[in-house]
């Protein structure tokens, strides 16, 4: 037997008598350094590895980093780090990672570049942008540029949409969450927060909140005395220790959402003085909800959850003191999820579990000042074009898949000919990835802005090797909400090699083409030709902020203590700079034992906080453009899947971070690859054993797997993990490892956020 | 003189591998699955059609040394390269260990690897020369822990979290038939 889904470690253990030095030759290169007690430096730093930023403390001998502890002072990472945050030292001594400022000599993604100098790959980046630029009169959205999670986004959008004045930026939202986002700010006013900690009844539709970890969330949960129920067409580790796991179809979230209003509202189990003083509309809600007859039954047959659970569920949830459907964190699977994350949010007003402990929290973050640049106007920048069809849409992160489609159509207003991307995994993060190499391949300039050479680093003219977060400081931020503090990513260790950080790279890149792109504009811009008629040309310049370094010329050391110290005081500025956090009860936490910490005092956490606010049952703005202005079933939202076909359904492992932890050997030795989660019943009638391969195939393309024979899935349903099938040879340990979900997921958005949809894809299955 | 001992409360484990990223990064540990001072061990499962699954019997258990008051591995090494240290904590003399691994069959809980770095036999050891010995009286799978259900202290101070957890919980011990008295307990 395979046991490829088992730990592998318990497999490698129970054969262990019989290769105990038989394997000898297998054994990895040393990646690990025994702490030692010499000479010993603590940085406090933010956590990279994934979207959580979880407070640690580096542990530096001989400029070495030898242990990542977790930090006892925030309140988000409750004093942990998982796999993926231990980890994080292998990023930072990764054989693989980019070394140095690299430029193309061979075509497009087949990986042959030469090693150059910063100021060459500067120039050769300001020669073709100039250019572009030129060719296109001035229209600097020609040049597109995009950023996945983290701190130093709103930095690179100041850079590249303020100063150089691209309209055209796309982020990570609209392929993960920004119909949660939009069905909770539309619904509610805020994106809020969610009290995990303060419930003591939580349902989870689909998020797997123990094998993707949030923080605070996940650790809440474990410790919460709450009932928890989670909903999702696989059983996931979150689902085995959940109090009631209810298996039901993909997608059919929303009629279980939708069939629990109904018994609330037919049952009067709602919260009425709430609906009484925070609904608008609440007619409209009951009497759609109530005429559509959502019973139990009906839902029933939508999600196969039986009728008396649903009823049973629903009459719990609405009788709990704290109620909380967990709105989620994860990708946008249907084409219903917008219509599904508002309804939960519904729910959880209904139950009048916002704006209270253990429900949908506005709580009190702290503002940041926000820097001051001079903005220049470019009067040929033209306007975003991804929008263009999406009813609400993200204005700051767009939507790549329409974005994308109007490019390689060539449907959009104007060409886009030059593209800037760091931080962003774009031929391995978004459905489709064929269309993503197409897009790519009819740009005159390509850069890639990252730590590894990933396989979209592979499709770059340029490669600028951006340091880890481990190597650099970064701006202060502020978290959360319920318990809100102050954190700051101190610089644990100098850059390795020639990589630099962001705010570096834009400084070298903004030196070389403040003047030339000027130059650009004054032959095209009329109002920048009279400024410079009226004041010269230096003083147009630099009045009208053509500098694009203008925000860098001060380091970010420099710039956190000016920020720090104008908004806050010294302490402040101590505590962040050697604790990494600052609480105002920073000094006044209790151990309760084992490590884990209170932070603010229960009746200090702001629970709730004066406001007015309204929960929107009807968005009027929906029914103008066709779509439902309150949560409605369709036909078509129906599941099934045609003979033979299966619905292919993606998450992850708790050691990936979508592909960026794919090359960390560490991680690896606990997932080395993915495997293909099938019915067990179905695997045995197609004569499919445990460890064979085979081929899936979509519509659009088809990959080949090892399958996991499993009673864990539905029979209709297949599954495996996103993160894998790296297709850069420059990665040596991802590279062909496993299978990339996103070669064969279709690419279909849909249109209230233009978000991917990333379960609406139908599969075949043939044993290899 | 301390005597060491750990708590686990098993069931709030997730299965997230924090523990032994963690044990490896702070103690050296060379990469590669076989190489492992601790692991954690995937035991039971679920029985039932996918749409009629029954309340399964999955459980996570965090699997390393036991510290045996009576260590078989001990007795075994032909060497006497193996001591208890007097914090209670068994250790090896790694000059004498000549690789016989009897020790590591003499283990019924199959805790010792060879460590081909050092061409010795390894295990846990609480973190003996890396926390323990700089004064931390924390270990690195414990201090990391996103379910902090690892509790480890000294078993003689009454006043230890261990000691406290271990008053007013039950507990078990692994294959306590073989009377090897170990000193890591599952708490229920």
């Amino acid at each position: 037997m395979q046991l490829i889904e088992t730990s592998r470690r318990k497999f490698l253990q129970s054969s262990i008598a019989l290769c105990v030095y038989a394997s000898s030759s297998l054994s990895s290169p040393l990646f690990t350094t025994k702490t030692s007690d010499k000479k010993v430096k603590n940085t406090p730093y933010l956590c990279n590895m994934c979207r959580n930023k979880c407070a640690g403390f580096a542990r530096v001998e001989h400029n070495t980093i030898t242990k990542l502890n977790p930090n006892k002072y925030f309140p988000k990472s409750r004093n942990m780090l998982c796999p993926k945050g231990n980890a994080g030292i292998q990023a930072v001594y990764d054989q693989d990672r980019l070394k140095y400022p690299l430029i193309r000599i061979g075509k497009r993604g087949d990986g042959r570049y030469k090693r150059v100098t910063w100021n060459e790959a500067y120039e050769y980046i300001k020669e073709k942008l100039v250019k572009i630029i030129d060719e296109q009169k001035d229209n600097r959205s020609t040049i597109a540029y995009c950023n996945g999670e983290g701190f130093n986004k709103d930095e690179y959008i100041k850079f590249f949409g303020s100063k150089l004045g691209s309209a055209n930026f796309l982020d990570e939202g609209s392929i993960c969450l920004n119909t949660k986002l939009g069905a909770t700010q539309l619904t509610i006013g805020d994106i809020g927060e969610m009290d995990v900690a303060g419930s003591d009844y939580m349902i989870i539709s689909g998020a797997n909140r123990y094998e993707s970890l949030i923080t605070p969330d996940s650790v809440d949960m474990i410790h919460a005395k709450q009932k928890l129920i989670v909903l999702d067409p696989r059983y996931t580790i979150t689902a085995q220790k959940a109090d009631e796991y209810l298996p039901l179809h993909p997608g059919t979230d929303l009629a279980f959402c939708l069939s629990m209003m109904y018994v609330a509202i037919k049952d009067e189990l709602y919260n009425k003085k709430y609906v009484q003083e925070y609904f608008n509309d609440f007619n409209l809600l009951q009497e759609h909800i109530l005429s559509c007859q959502y019973t139990p039954k009906w839902a029933e047959e939508k999600t196969h959850i039986p009728a008396e659970k649903i009823q049973q569920i629903a009459k719990e949830f609405f009788s709990a003191s704290n109620p909380l459907y967990y709105l989620g964190r994860r990708s946008v699977w249907s084409e219903n999820d917008f219509q599904l994350r508002r309804a939960m949010v519904l729910i959880n007003a209904l139950a009048g579990s916002i704006n209270k402990k253990g429900g949908i929290i506005f709580g009190k973050p702290i503002k940041l000042k926000e820097e001051e640049i001079n903005v220049p106007f470019y009067n040929e920048a033209q306007g975003r074009f991804d929008l263009d069809g999406i009813v609400y849409g993200s204005q700051k992160g767009g939507s790549w898949l329409n974005f994308r489609e109007k490019v390689i159509g060539n449907t959009a207003p104007y060409p886009v000919k030059a593209m800037f991307i760091r931080k962003h995994n774009i031929m391995q993060n978004m459905p489709n990835i064929a269309k993503t190499k197409k897009m790519l391949k009819g740009m005159d300039l390509v850069v890639v802005l990252d730590t590894m050479p990933s396989d979209t680093a592979m499709m770059a003219d340029v490669i600028l090797p951006e340091c880890t977060y481990l190597e650099r400081e970064d701006m202060l931020v502020s978290f959360n909400r319920l318990e809100p503090s102050l954190a700051l990513r101190n610089r644990v260790i100098d850059p390795l090699y020639e990589s630099k950080s962001m705010q570096e790279i834009l400084k070298g890149l903004g030196k070389k083409l403040s003047v030339p792109l000027f130059d650009v504009s004054s032959k095209y811009d009329e109002d920048l030709q009279d400024s410079i008629k009226q004041q010269g040309r230096v003083a147009a310049f630099s009045s009208g902020g053509y500098d694009l370094s203008e925000l860098y010329q001060k380091s970010i050391t420099q710039r956190n203590k000016k920020l720090i110290l104008s908004q806050f005081d010294e302490n402040v500025y101590k505590s962040l700079r050697e604790r990494g956090v600052w609480h105002p009860f920073i000094n006044k936490q209790k151990n309760l034992g084992n490590g884990l910490y209170t932070y603010y005092p229960e009746e200090k956490k702001f629970y709730t906080v004066k406001r007015r606010y309204k929960v929107n049952c009807y968005l009027k703005k929906l029914e103008k453009n066709g779509f439902d202005a309150i949560p409605t079933w369709h036909t078509r939202y129906d599941f099934k899947t045609k003979k033979n076909s299966f619905r292919l359904i993606t998450g992850r492992y708790i050691t990936s971070t979508q592909t960026a932890t794919a090359n960390n050997l560490m991680l690896q030795e606990i997932k080395e690859m993915n495997s293909l989660w099938l019915n067990d019943g179905v695997a045995k009638s197609l004569k499919i054993k445990e460890g064979d391969y085979v081929v899936v195939a979509s519509a659009i393309a088809r990959v080949i797997l090892q399958v996991y024979p499993t009673n864990k899935i539905a029979p209709q349903v297949v599954w495996f993990a996103h993160g894998f099938g790296s297709n850069s040879a420059e990665l040596t340990h991802a590279f062909a490892k496993g299978a990339s979900d996103n070669m064969i997921i279709e690419d279909k958005f849909e249109k209230i956020y233009g978000c991917a949809t990333m379960h609406e894809t139908d599969v075949t299955i043939r044993k290899l | 003189m301390a005597n060491y001992g750990m708590a686990f409360d098993y069931k709030l484990c997730i299965n997230c591998h924090a523990c032994e990223v963690a044990c490896k990064e702070e103690n050296g540990i060379d990469l590669g699955a076989k190489n492992h001072r601790l692991w954690i061990q995937e035991d039971g499962n679920v029985f039932g059609d996918f749409w009629n699954l029954q309340k399964d019997n999955i459980q996570f258990l965090q699997m390393q040394c036991q510290e045996c008051e009576d260590a078989p591995c001990l007795k075994a090494c032909p060497h006497e390269a193996i001591y208890r240290d007097s914090n209670g904590i068994v250790r090896l003399h790694k000059n004498l260990c000549d690789l016989t691994m009897a020790c590591m069959y003499a283990c019924p809980y199959e805790a010792r690897y060879v460590d081909e770095k050092n061409h010795v036999t390894d295990k846990c050891i609480f973190c003996a020369d890396t926390r323990l010995s700089r004064g931390e009286i924390t270990t690195a799978c414990q201090i990391t822990c996103p379910a902090k259900l690892r509790y480890f202290g000294d078993l003689d101070d009454e006043t230890s979290e261990i000691s406290q957890v271990l008053s007013k919980r039950k507990y078990f011990t692994l294959k306590p038939e073989l009377g090897t008295k170990p000193k890591l307990f599952y708490l229920t």
